[in-house]
């Protein structure tokens, strides 16, 4: 059995518009630019970018809702654009927002419905249904209208959903959007659990931390394009090995840090993270210690209030990465 | 249309009765706007001189009016709210097609549209005094399946443009009247000029139709309604077979352009 389940290959998808008062001139747009990368079987593989950076394009391509403009993508083996039908009985998908569920039937008359379109048989159906809800939670609230439910009741019906036809591999857009601290923890204990049951699972985010705890590894999406691709672990030592110091400096004596820090090679980045008070600077350096012994004598209240020394996270490696524009 | 089952017949009906059909909007749109059009019918018909309005005409004729502009409202919802709820993705991005599904609802929007017509013939009965004597009723019963299937499958075909794009609710409102007018709903059909009688031959619902009026005036000339029948089969199954031609050229091209959850 191949043991790549989706592989992408230079995906490119370029929307075409017409635009002005007579709709004369053509405008493209391009969401997506050479994507490429494999996902293994079991493997919970996320799309990292920001808002427009073409994650859901690429989901969209990958679950059949788009064609491609150039490239080729395949699920299982199966090839998106000539093996539709076929891609759709092995995959599942779940957008972000409360779109995606007719709100004046019940969560159990939503399950059935989209049940059906998978030709599920209908005790395979009841069944799946109430060990589904139950996955997610929403075992007591099987019977209410979804127009009663919350952002994140309607995140965890629209995951019941995906799953009903037991799909091998799982695409899920941004699923924490809109929901609050814990109903995230929920739902990322949920995904945890499928893993765990063997399903291959893509998932878009722009919460670093989120992608840090779930995916063994990370695409990072700007402009279309992958600018990066590895295990949070590995990406976190591409910024060799970089430690980061955050200072809070009391309002006014910022110029007086930045004079100091002003000695330090280029390879020490400053940034101003926060202009309000206390101003927040962040500086990614390869010598910490020299940098704290530049800081510290002005390690008291009156220029210093708050300091401190930690790794990288993925969200460093993120940002600085989108900032150098994916390079 | 390979995939249609009776599970999936049942279900998606219940969820178009549940979601569209059965609310005070649905009222309006298949008791209220009918009894206008017969209103209005009826005025119409004393104006133009007429001491007693021609019952099938106006007052059932009235029906047929609620009933196709029902249709067509529910299918134009249907595809449009599928796009603003997000629902057509998931619909398109399963292994069931998207006409198949079209079919199912048409068929519900048809079906509900009887009531309209249900209706205007109690009224006709009841307020109107319309007779049931010497109508051509197995004529009658026959013309309407036609109808309802002539209905049907222009239903269909429209759907595939209301996929195709969100803008195209505007082109499937614009026809409605048109086509109300074209296959004289409210009126015989020799009254319109001779070149509109052709254009309007290119619609199924116009012989049905005229089929069902003739029987209901009392036509029993069983070779005249035959050949309506006939006609109206022929015509419908041309539109179906446009519909299937069309059917994956819609599918490729709304998940070219993206229109899938445009709004």
């Amino acid at each position: 059995m191949d043991s790549i389940a989706i592989e992408a290959n230079s995906l490119n998808k370029t929307f075409k518009t017409k635009v002005g008062l007579w709709k004369t001139k053509s405008k493209s747009t391009v969401a997506v630019e050479d994507i490429s990368f494999e996902v293994k079987r079991g493997e919970l593989f996320g799309l990292l970018g920001p808002n427009g950076a073409g994650k859901t394009t690429t989901v969209k391509m990958l679950t059949t809702l788009l064609l491609p403009t150039h490239g080729t993508a395949r699920i299982l083996g199966l090839d998106v654009v000539r093996h539709t039908a076929e891609v759709r009985k092995h995959i599942g998908f779940a957008f972000s927002g409360s779109r995606g569920l007719y709100n004046r039937l019940t969560a159990i008359q939503n399950l059935k419905y989209f049940a059906e379109l998978y030709a599920l048989d209908p005790q395979v159906t009841r069944k799946r249904s109430h060990q589904l809800l139950e996955l997610v939670g929403l075992a007591a609230r099987g019977d209410d209208k979804v127009e009663t439910f919350s952002s994140g009741m309607i995140q965890r019906l629209h995951l019941a959903r995906a799953l009903l036809h037991d799909p091998e591999v799982l695409f899920l857009d941004e699923p924490t959007v809109g929901i609050d601290p814990v109903g995230s923890r929920e739902l990322r204990q949920t995904i945890k659990n499928l893993i765990s049951l063997g399903k291959t699972i893509l998932l878009t985010t722009h919460y670093m931390a989120e992608a840090e705890e779930l995916c063994q590894r990370i695409a990072i999406i700007n402009r279309g394009r992958i600018v990066a691709l590895d295990s949070p672990e590995a990406l976190k030592r591409r910024i060799s090995g970089d430690s980061v110091i955050e200072a809070s400096i009391q309002a006014g004596q910022m110029q007086v840090i930045m004079d100091q820090l002003r000695i330090l090679d280029g390879k020490t980045v400053v940034e101003l993270k926060n202009v309000s008070e206390p101003e927040i600077v962040t500086i990614r350096t390869p010598e910490p210690a020299r940098v704290l012994e530049l800081l510290s004598p002005y390690l008291n209240p009156q220029y210093i209030q708050e300091l401190e020394v930690r790794n990288q996270t993925l969200e460093d490696v993120y940002v600085t990465i989108i900032k150098a524009g994916g390079q | 249309m390979k995939d249609i089952r009776w599970g999936l017949i049942k279900q998606q009906m219940l969820v178009q009765l549940h979601v569209r059909t059965l609310n005070l909007l649905s009222l309006g749109l298949f008791v209220i706007q009918p009894a206008v059009f017969t209103a209005v019918g009826m005025l119409l018909s004393h104006a133009a001189g007429n001491a007693m309005p021609d019952l099938v005409y106006t007052v059932i004729g009235g029906g047929i009016m609620g009933m196709w502009s029902g249709l067509v409202f529910s299918s134009t919802y249907d595809i449009t709210g599928d796009r603003l709820y997000g629902t057509l993705e998931l619909i398109v991005g399963s292994p069931t097609s998207l006409t198949t599904i079209e079919a199912i609802r048409t068929l519900t929007n048809v079906l509900a549209g009887v009531s309209s017509l249900g209706l205007a013939f109690l009224a006709a009965l009841a307020i109107f005094g319309y007779s049931l004597k010497g109508i051509n009723f197995w004529g009658a019963i026959v013309s309407l399946l036609l109808l309802l299937f002539a209905m049907w499958c222009i239903g269909i075909f429209l759907a595939n443009f209301l996929a195709w794009s969100r803008l195209s609710g505007g082109f499937v409102d614009y026809i409605e009247m048109p086509i109300a007018f074209l296959c004289g709903f409210m009126y015989p059909i020799r009254v319109l000029p001779g070149w509109l009688q052709i254009l309007s031959g290119a619609i199924p619902i116009r012989w049905a139709l005229q089929a069902m009026n003739e029987s209901l005036l009392g036509n029993h000339d069983w070779s005249f309604l035959v050949i309506h029948w006939a006609i109206t089969i022929g015509i419908s199954l041309v539109f179906i077979a446009i519909t299937r031609c069309l059917q994956d050229k819609v599918h490729d091209s709304i998940r070219v352009s993206g229109e899938l959850s445009s709004i």
